[in-house]
């Protein structure tokens, strides 16, 4: 009998383990992000509101690229030299969980004092009331958004009221690996180049027994095949926003234009793509060409091996035009922040000249106020940034800017995933993304 | 006087008895029962502005559940890798358990090798894995000659799921079932070796039996943690994979639904319905374990 007792509590010990094991597990599933909603540490616990400017408050500051800490952080320390009782704390959450963690803060109330805000997210944001609108100072003359290049201001502005103010923005470009162009007696990249040139160099670059590829035709939409529908004169959504253009025959072409590479090997596959981001492989040595946007400058020209082999070139010409995206990064202010007073005086000197200087010449982004761009040209002189000013003419705006765009633009990956490993044809998978978006637009009017 | 020290005495230990169970307590219901019965609530539900206003729909987001081929195929994904993970585990746990059970030169070496995984990190492990299943320089496909995309093709990946599930859940059921085979009385096997019980006899007509109740306790864990399969298709197979949808559980559905489609109320639905299904499989196997479970 005694040894009956010990299965028993052997058992009984395993089982409670079991079920904390479980519980554990099932709360992670059942918890609906509440895990996230644990308010950042934004810095103002022990500062009360006061009325009295004189008062030390610490406001925070959220932002997602790391790249871009430093210059943030040298725009918040010359804020503070200005105003000496308002310290600045610049807080980094990386792009894969901030807007998660943005979406548990904002109806928790804990939102950051200002953050950066992407054109896609805006609407949501914007709508629930958790953004405070900057309208009376654009009124009142305090901020102008005509002094933001390429009408930037108007992504920030909804029914009327205004509620961001243009921080960036980016453009597409195309990345070449200037020693694999040498090795085989190739020409750079530049303006006059087509995309059957880029298809057909590509092909001649390509070693795949070696490794190395001639272009990375990813499956990614920014950087990717939109590029590549509106140069082909297709269309990611049509100009009111209310039909998407994927099932556009002139869409369809580019897309199958861009897969025929995987096939033709003048790129890596898709499964090779999944393991190893491509722009990995263009910083180790191993594609000759990428597009890639001005936001990663830095970081590619950050790694050793292609240091001072590299540049940038205009994408290639399309059938119809040059294609190009452009979006900006807006920063925007919580409406429930507790020191909104010192968080609004941050935010206007955010949208000063002095703001865009220090992020163009810590070379952090693309600056928006306009004519401190050269500078942020002239942060690396050996490379072409040049040609990313240059394609603002022939850019198209970032597709966001609807309730419908978090919803299409999530699910947009699964169904092209299908297409680019292999299981559906280009075709089915463009119809049915259009399928898809077009619901999604029908779901959120 | 004495009586009122012992009344004092008790009702202390009781409140000390409270307060040791309370951290668990308080933990479970907050983050276990609370969330579960807010997920049916939140399935009636249409949310917007992050939960901040919801509107009564009754049963229109399960209307649209059971009119989705997806959700189908997602339902029939997870049965079928709980029909293959199950019995798999439980075979593979109880002949490793009955053999280190056995007076073997170094069995408890042989016990931490089986119970490792069971420590590591699911997500190093996985990453392992994914460079043992590599199309191009994979050790499985050099062991076995071939050149199959064992994560990234259809037919296969499932496979290559439950292979990595059954792996990462020896361990811990090998243990269950160990200590139920240390409560068998070693008497019951003298008795039986007297009586001229060999070999295989002893294990079908006394281990066997005198295992059971250990043995359904281990299914039904089992099989609630197989419907439950998510981090293992997050780690190894992920988002842009084509194989995917030929693996996708339903609590990967769900994460989907409610934390990349911002749709909470359609993807607690989903985990609603798998609530049901393990009820219900539980409820059967408790029915049915009179007919194979020996309580002495």
């Amino acid at each position: 009998m005694l040894f009956r007792n010990k299965t028993i509590t052997s058992v009984l010990s395993l089982s409670l383990v079991a079920t904390l094991a479980l519980a554990g597990c099932s709360s992670k599933n059942d918890k609906n992000g509440n895990e996230a909603s644990k308010p950042a540490d934004n810095g103002q616990a022990s500062e009360k509101a006061s009325e009295k400017p004189a008062k030390d408050v610490t406001i925070s500051y959220t932002i997602w690229d790391k790249n871009q800490q430093p210059a943030m952080e040298a725009i918040a320390k010359e804020f503070t030299a200005q105003n000496p009782n308002i310290k600045v704390k610049v807080e980094v959450i990386p792009w894969g969980d901030y807007w998660t963690k943005m979406s548990a803060a904002a109806p928790a109330g804990t939102l950051p004092d200002v953050f950066w805000m992407h054109g896609g997210q805006f609407i949501k944001y914007a709508t629930g009331g958790f953004l405070e609108p900057i309208t009376d100072k654009v009124q009142s003359g305090i901020i102008d958004l005509n002094n933001y290049a390429a009408n930037l201001g108007s992504i920030y502005t909804l029914d009327g009221q205004n509620y961001g103010i243009p921080k960036d923005f980016d453009t597409i470009g195309l990345a070449y690996n200037k020693e694999l162009f040498d090795q085989a007696g190739v020409p750079y990249p530049d303006d006059t180049w087509d995309y059957n040139k880029l298809a057909e160099v590509a092909k001649k670059l390509s070693q795949p027994d070696k490794g190395i590829y001639g272009f990375a035709a990813k499956m990614d939409t920014q950087t990717g095949y939109w590029n590549d529908m509106l140069a082909n004169g297709g269309h990611i959504l049509s100009d009111d926003q209310t039909k998407s253009g994927y099932d556009e025959p002139a869409s369809i072409e580019a897309l199958k234009f861009r897969y025929q590479m995987t096939l033709d090997k003048s790129s890596p596959t898709h499964q090779q793509m999944t393991d190893t981001d491509s722009t990995d492989m263009f910083k180790s040595g191993k594609l000759a060409m990428i597009f890639e946007g001005s936001w990663r400058n830095g970081d590619i020209d950050s790694s050793e091996i292609i240091h001072g082999k590299w540049n940038w070139a205009p994408l290639p010409k399309g059938k119809v035009k040059r294609g190009n995206i452009i979006n900006g990064l807006g920063n925007v202010m919580s409406a429930k922040g507790k020191n909104k007073d010192e968080s609004s005086l941050f935010l206007q000197f955010l949208g000063s000249k002095r703001a865009s200087e220090i992020t163009a010449e810590m070379g952090a982004a693309i600056p928006a106020f306009n004519g401190t761009q050269d500078a942020w040209v002239k942060s690396k002189p050996d490379l072409n940034l040049q040609i990313f000013i240059d394609q603002v003419a022939d850019a198209f705006p970032y597709p966001s800017g609807t309730k419908a765009y978090p919803v299409w633009f999530a699910k947009e990956p699964e169904i092209m995933s299908q297409a680019w490993g292999g299981a559906i044809s280009v075709e089915d998978a463009a119809k049915k993304v259009a399928d898809m978006m077009n619901q999604a637009i029908a779901d959120n009017k | 006087m004495n009586e009122g020290v012992m009344a004092m005495n008790t009702k202390s230990r009781y409140a000390w008895a409270y307060v040791m169970i309370a951290p668990t307590l308080i933990g479970t219901l907050l983050f276990w029962s609370w969330p579960a019965v807010y997920s049916i609530y939140l399935g009636f539900l249409k949310s917007e502005n992050f939960g901040l206003v919801n509107h009564w729909v009754g049963t229109q987001n399960y209307e649209k559940l059971f009119k989705d081929q997806e959700f189908w195929r997602n339902l029939r994904n997870t049965l079928f890798y709980m029909v293959l993970f199950v019995p798999l585990t439980l075979v593979c746990s109880t002949v490793l358990a009955v053999l280190l059970n056995a007076k073997i030169r170094g069995r408890s070496t042989y016990r931490v090798i089986y119970f490792l995984p069971q420590v590591t990190m699911p997500a190093a492990a996985a990453m392992v894995w994914v460079v043992l299943f590599a199309q191009d320089y994979g050790l499985v496909n050099y062991a076995l000659g071939t050149h199959v995309s064992w994560l990234s093709d259809p037919r296969f990946a499932m496979y290559s799921l439950v292979i990595v599930g059954v792996w990462a859940a020896i361990g811990f059921n090998m243990l269950l079932i160990l200590a139920g085979l240390q409560g068998i009385p070693r008497t019951l096997y003298e008795a039986a070796e007297i009586d001229g019980a060999v070999g295989f006899n002893k294990f079908r007509y006394i281990t066997l039996p005198l295992l059971t109740p250990t043995l359904f306790f281990t299914t039904i864990v089992l099989m609630i943690g197989a419907t439950q399969v998510f981090d293992s298709i997050y780690m190894l197979i992920g988002k842009t994979n084509v194989a995917l949808p030929a693996v996708r559980s339903l609590v990967y559905a769900y994460y989907q639904n409610a934390f990349v489609y911002y749709d909470q109320n359609y993807g607690a639905a989903i985990v609603n319905i798998l609530l049901l299904v393990n009820l219900v499989l539980t409820g059967v196997q408790f029915l049915f374990q009179k007919k194979w479970v020996v309580y002495d």
